[in-house]
């Protein structure tokens, strides 16, 4: 009787023992797509993707509802893209903000974003093509020159108390206009994270 | 039984203290402001979320000549705080979806009972549409 009670006991252990180990064969990792621009995307104390597509939908909708731009020479107005400071901590790529910024002006009609000027992004291509052009008809072809630079900042300041860590993330942007050198447009949007301190132990 | 008892109304009296962190406003009583209004329809499918923040109104206008600005106005009906995420979406003139990059879901905290506005502004002058979408 004792012997029965034992092996059934070793039959189950074994049966559990299999099942968990088929179990963590067949899930050994779990990713899922999920929508980036959607609540769902990891939130951590730095700046996430939603982060930065919020900071620029803010600003963009600042520019846009401030008609700095309605009063443009020319339309499209042309804009350089002129630096872009990152004070954080962050390694990061500014185009992450500045790309949002530029697709978004692009796509009002309102602005053309100029290639060949400024410390934004450079199309070397085109750049190539034009000088090409020049060599072939002998004709020096004529840079636009911007009607305005755009200039923008992201500061990062960490605060710290015993229970918590709040990181808060300043996205500083400027519009200057070249003729006057006057700024048109600014705005400033923040987004403030705070993070529960770890315990001192782990266990 | 008796000291669990005694120490229920302190208890409720702390969960009501921290629960109440409502908002006081005050505005002007005669407002100088004409909102265009629009006229909104709504399809509710979480009944919950519903009950607990309202869309109060919708005004939109016109800015840089040609764009299209929705400005929503919330409201949290509770007397505590709480965080919902929103997401605006355009639709030109044939119905069809504008994309924007930057029109993402946004959280949006609000305080007990406080009512605040939420805003955008269509990229594309085609933006003759939107819809504003709300979850938990």
């Amino acid at each position: 009787m004792k012997q029965t009670v034992m092996s059934k006991k070793i039959t189950g252990l074994l049966a559990v023992g299999a099942l968990l180990a088929l179990t963590g064969c067949e899930t050994p990792t779990e990713t899922r797509t999920v929508d980036s621009r959607g609540p769902d995307t990891i939130n951590t104390s730095a700046i996430n993707t939603q982060d930065w597509s919020n900071a620029a939908d803010q600003l963009l909708a600042s520019l846009l509802s401030s008609e700095a731009l309605t009063n443009a020479p020319r339309t499209p107005a042309i804009l350089a893209v002129d630096r872009i400071i990152n004070n954080t901590s962050l390694m990061i790529d500014t185009d992450l903000l500045i790309k949002k910024i530029r697709v978004g002006l692009t796509q009002t009609g309102k602005v053309a974003v100029t290639n060949t000027l400024g410390l934004g992004e450079r199309a070397v291509v085109a750049s190539e093509a034009a000088e090409l052009e020049e060599m072939q008809s002998g004709k020096k072809q004529k840079t636009l020159v911007p009607d305005y630079t755009l200039y923008a900042k992201l500061i990062q300041q960490t605060d710290r108390n015993s229970k918590l860590t709040q990181n808060t993330y300043s996205f500083q942007m400027s519009l200057v206009q070249v003729k006057t050198g006057l700024t048109v447009w600014e705005d400033e949007k923040q987004i403030t994270k705070q993070t529960k301190a770890k315990p001192a132990l782990g266990w | 039984m008796n000291k669990f008892a005694s120490s229920l109304p302190a208890a409720a009296l702390v969960l009501l203290l921290v629960g109440c962190q409502n908002v006081n406003t005050y505005e002007n009583a005669e407002s100088r402001a004409t909102p265009n209004y629009v006229a909104d329809k709504r399809v509710i499918t979480d009944n919950t979320l519903a009950g607990a923040v309202r869309v109060v109104s919708i005004n939109q206008a016109t800015v840089s000549g040609n764009l299209l600005k929705i400005q929503a106005t919330v409201e949290n009906l509770k007397s505590s705080a709480r965080t919902v995420n929103y997401k605006f979406e355009w639709f030109d003139q044939d119905g069809m979806a504008v994309n924007s990059p930057n029109e993402v879901w946004k959280a949006l905290p609000l305080q007990g009972r406080e009512s605040t506005t939420i805003s955008t502004v269509a990229i594309s002058p085609k933006a003759v549409d939107f819809k504003l979408k709300f979850r938990e």
